[in-house]
């Protein structure tokens, strides 16, 4: 018996040690290329590799997107360092722009002589007009993808399938193409998005011996049909995926969650014509609780955006050793307590102002973030354009709501909080809870309301809070403000309900689709986090509209704030292209509007840290600019 | 015997429509709304009035709006789609998944391989290891060997597996650098043949050794009980006082008495081969059953959560009936005959 255990133990260990001691190389009957190649990165990813290439036309998984973005790089507009959007001189000869007598706007794109694919065949203008050939096409719809038409004349219809012509996109010659923009999603500070579009090897998409043609009514597909089942499949092809970017797939394997990627020897550079030096670059799953330690034993390269204050704190010591190196960059992004402002004691502005003042934000991040975080006015990255050039304003006109129970209470007595249950005059510092008298208008159907014998309505500053379970924010929430004295020193209550993310979403919502009970007015708070993109679009966020409230697009339901949903629908549609002033002005008044009616609280916007081995040099990555986009410029030893 | 087993197969059927009617309503029963779940990565990019255009034909799209005896009937197979087709479960169609965007078939594949690689091995090992050691344990009663294995058994059945896995990473992966600290291959090679067997074997021993572990203490204390109680039997004594050899009394008499209990067990562990580990795979980064099951749970993809549920009731099922037939064949007083 004895001999049979240790020989079952033997074997295991013989079995791993022949592999783990030894060199990759030896022995094998079809090495490893990638041993040998020094001039590698393996990225580490938390989000596992669904093996979806579809050009986010169906999922966008974090990963999948990584690949997707290093193999395919030809946008005609792009976005720099700074996230602002660029021409992609490598691709274009130039983009012009004409405004047409109907309100539209066509935008005429050159396309570059000498561009190629991967395997070598030529890129035209043809090859991204069939982009949006097949986007907006019926059948893509019908393989279950999700594309907007509506910015394209013509393509609303031509994805009905009521035409097979796609008019709004035209294919001019082998090196010109013009898109049309509708007159609905005109004027657009961002427009020029709408002129984008990739080359697409129609090969990989349709069996059938597809063409772009254009007989001056718009482009159309001649010599076949799309098949849905044939654009399903092109979304997993692997072996020999046709692309245009830096790298291209060398293969990707679901089993071990490992994309491989080499250097496309015909890719033309970036926007700034920069091409890549590294020959490699592994994606490959990163476990949240490993990872460091993959890091350390080589298993992985890179990681990306930790936040954890215990992998930072490791990331440095490990930087410490000089075997590894860390980049960091602040959030384009905040967590904070959303309120909900057409409801109970969070409809009054003072209410709002209080919660702000009764919380030590500052500490707050500090201890969130555990020393790796800041602090926002509103809702705005750290990292944008727009906030670097109007900081000296921000600073001086934003209230930043610095902890003070006093300004807490001044606030409360100034929105008429300063009444007891009975009617009765409140005293400060009784730990009681405050009420107001409110009109039946205010008083709405809040659960909490009291009516008192002379008929006076009175409502308790009594908040209703819902969070997620298992939620390290709320859980500093609840001890910082919710429990805290000061909170009940200023005759404030926050009660907790702690619930499921779905859960907290519908309330959020008020979906009443999936359940009458969250349509009722119940929850004045939730704690939340967002980021925002490189285009900063607000539009329709803080809609006063009772159609689009009713559709979920403004969640804190601002409806007493026409001025807030006004200037988020002028900074980006009542501003022409170009017209970066404009912009900026709109945004600072915007900010400004939102720092006063403050829908909601920021709490912390985290510092990012990139962790890195040594080797790798200048991969200098920002929240606006991704690995897929900086490892062009980086270099190893 | 043909008799009882076709009626426990008829149980079977019954059982599994009833399993897949109360699964079906209790995931529809999860407040949420697919339609506008589909949608909400696209939200920003549509105007309200197409953003609910959508919405309506995608919830017609999905029959939302149709009774849950309706949409369970076309989930099984038993009542057309909106094509005209009968496509279900019935069929051999286990749904799409609108997280992966893709038939539920092709999702399922790799994972399934990967967690069959692994729990065969896994088997394999906790078996042939903890097996002998009960027995050996129960035979040498009192010994020194067994008041350790005793010691050792009840730290792996106390410690949580996941506190082993990362303990092991810690000494085998970070200090020793003998394993690799997750993963289920070295990335981005290209084996074929008996060195890309290897080189997984290679990178899942860490995985196994912990699972091996964490299965010790369990089993070996089953074998060890039914054995101590096998070999107290009369019989034994009886053998014994014959002079019948010690290897056979042991093997041949108190083994296969002390089988029966431990039959269910082992037959128990084999089924569960296609069911992954979800601390385990997500602790080494390994895409197994597992880790699907939780990924498909956090992504609101019910559709690919509970086809899976319904290929593990199948599972039990089967595996319940041939537990039961099994114990007719360790032992002859509890065969079935009718």
């Amino acid at each position: 018996m004895k001999k049979l255990f240790a020989l079952l133990l033997a074997l295991l260990l013989l079995v791993g040690c022949s592999n783990g001691g030894g060199n990759t190389n030896e022995g094998g009957e079809q090495p490893s290329e990638n041993t040998a190649v020094t001039n590698q990165i393996i990225y580490g990813s938390t989000t596992e590799l669904n093996g979806d290439l579809g050009n986010a036309w169906w999922g966008n998984n974090a990963s999948d997107a990584t690949v997707r973005e290093l193999i395919n790089d030809y946008s005609v507009i792009t976005t720099d360092q700074g996230g602002e959007l660029v021409e992609n001189k490598s691709v274009t000869t130039g983009v012009t722009s004409v405004e047409n007598e109907d309100g539209t706007k066509t935008f005429t794109v050159g396309i570059k002589d000498g561009l190629k694919y991967n395997n070598g065949e030529p890129i035209t203008a043809a090859d991204f007009v069939a982009y949006a050939l097949v986007a907006y096409s019926p059948a893509l719809k019908e393989a279950g993808a999700k594309v907007t038409p509506d910015t394209v004349v013509g393509a609303p219809e031509y994805q009905a399938g009521e035409t097979k012509v796609l008019s709004g996109v035209r294919l001019l010659d082998d090196h010109t193409y013009s898109i049309t923009i509708s007159a609905d999603y005109l004027p657009y500070y961002f427009d020029a998005s709408y002129a984008s579009l990739s080359p697409l090897y129609l090969p990989m998409y349709a069996s059938a011996p597809l063409t772009v043609k254009d007989d001056g009514e718009g482009a159309y597909l001649d010599g076949g049909e799309l098949v849905p089942s044939e654009l399903d499949a092109s979304r997993t092809i692997y072996e020999g995926r046709v692309s245009a970017g830096p790298y291209q797939l060398e293969s990707l394997d679901l089993g071990s969650l490992t994309a491989t990627l080499t250097i496309n020897p015909n890719y033309a550079g970036n926007f700034e014509g920069q091409k890549p030096s590294v020959e490699k670059i592994l994606i490959v799953k990163a476990v949240q609780e490993t990872m460091m330690d993959q890091l350390e034993t080589g298993a992985i390269d890179f990681l990306s955006t930790l936040t954890d204050g215990a992998e930072v704190q490791r990331a440095l010591d490990m930087e410490d050793t000089g075997k590894f190196k860390t980049v960091h960059y602040e959030r384009n992004g905040y967590g904070a307590i959303f309120f909900q402002c057409d409801f109970g004691p969070t409809q009054f502005p003072e209410v709002r102002h209080a919660v702000a003042y009764l919380l030590d934000r500052n500490e707050f991040a500090n201890t969130f973030c555990q020393g790796f975080g800041s602090v926002v006015d509103g809702p705005y990255g750290l990292a944008m354009w727009m906030y670097k050039d109007s900081k000296d304003i921000l600073a001086s006109t934003l209230n930043s709501y610095t902890y003070s129970v006093e300004s807490a209470v001044n606030e409360l007595k100034d929105g008429g909080w300063t009444l007891n249950a009975d009617g009765t005059d409140y005293v400060d510092g009784s730990g009681l809870v405050r009420y107001k008298e409110v009109t039946p208008e205010e008083a709405g159907d809040y659960a909490f309301n009291v009516t008192l014998a002379d008929g006076r309505i009175l409502m308790p500053l009594h908040i209703e809070w819902s969070s997620s379970e298992g939620n390290s924010v709320s859980e500093l929430l609840a001890v910082m403000l919710a429990n805290g004295d000061q909170t009940k020193e200023a005759g404030m209550e926050i009660r907790q309900e702690i619930m499921s993310f779905g859960d907290l979403l519908n309330y959020y919502y008020r979906d009443s689709s999936v359940d009458p009970k969250y349509g009722v007015k119940t929850y004045g708070m939730y704690n939340l986090a967002t980021n925002f993109t490189a285009m900063y679009d607000q539009s329709y966020s803080y809609t006063v509209d009772p159609e689009l409230l009713a559709q979920g697009y403004n969640t804190f339901f601002s409806v007493d704030n026409p001025l807030l949903d006004q200037l988020s629908m002028d900074m980006v549609y009542g501003v022409e292209a170009g017209d970066d002033k404009a912009y900026l002005d709109t945004w600072v008044a915007f900010i400004q509007e939102w720092n006063r009616y403050l829908p909601a609280v920021p709490l912390y916007s985290n510092v990012y840290y990139d962790v890195m081995n040594a080797k790798i040099n200048n991969l200098e990555c920002n929240s606006l600019f991704d690995f897929q986009q900086a490892v062009v410029y980086a270099t190893v030893e | 015997m043909t008799k009882y087993v076709l009626k426990r197969l008829g149980y079977m059927v019954v059982v599994f429509f009833t399993v897949s009617f109360l699964m079906y309503c209790l995931y529809n029963l999860i407040p949420q709304d697919p339609a506008r779940l589909e949608l909400e990565g696209i939200k920003t990019t549509l105007k309200p009035a197409e953003y609910e255009a959508r919405y309506k034909e995608l919830r017609e799209e999905m029959g939302l709006d149709d009774p849950i005896v309706v949409r369970y009937a076309r989930w099984m197979g038993l009542a057309k789609d909106r094509k005209g087709n009968l496509n279900g479960l019935l069929e051999g169609y286990f749904g799409y998944s609108r997280y992966f965007k893709k038939d539920i078939v092709e999702v399922v594949k790799e994972p399934a391989k990967n967690t069959i690689f692994i729990n065969i091995f896994a088997t394999i090992l906790a078996l042939g290891i903890t097996i002998p050691l009960g027995i050996y344990c129960a035979v040498h009663k009192g010994g020194k060997f067994d008041n350790f294995t005793q010691v050792l058994t009840i730290v792996g059945y106390s410690i949580p597996t996941y506190i082993i896995a990362l303990l092991f990473i810690y000494i085998f992966a970070v200090l020793l650098r003998w394993f690799p600290v997750s993963g289920i291959g070295t990335p981005g090679a290209t084996y074929t043949g008996l060195k890309y067997y290897v080189d997984k074997l290679y990178y899942l021993c860490l995985p196994l050794m912990v699972m091996t572990f964490g299965s010790l203490g369990g089993m070996t204390r089953y074998v060890r009980a039914a054995m101590i109680d096998a070999l107290s039997m009369d019989h034994i004594k009886t053998a014994r006082a014959k002079g019948v050899h010690e290897k056979t009394v042991i093997y041949s008499h108190a083994w296969r008495n002390a089988l029966l209990p431990i039959i269910g067990i082992v037959i128990g562990w084999f089924l569960g081969i296609f069911s992954g580990s979800l601390i385990i795979e997500n602790t080494f980064g390994l895409n197994g059953m597992g880790s699907l099951y939780i990924k498909a749970l956090n992504n609101h993809d019910y559709d690919l959560a509970l086809a899976m549920q319904m290929f593990y009731t199948v599972v039990s099922l089967v595996g319940a009936l041939i537990t039961d037939l099994s114990y007719g064949f360790v032992d002859p007083r509890v065969r079935i005959d009718k």
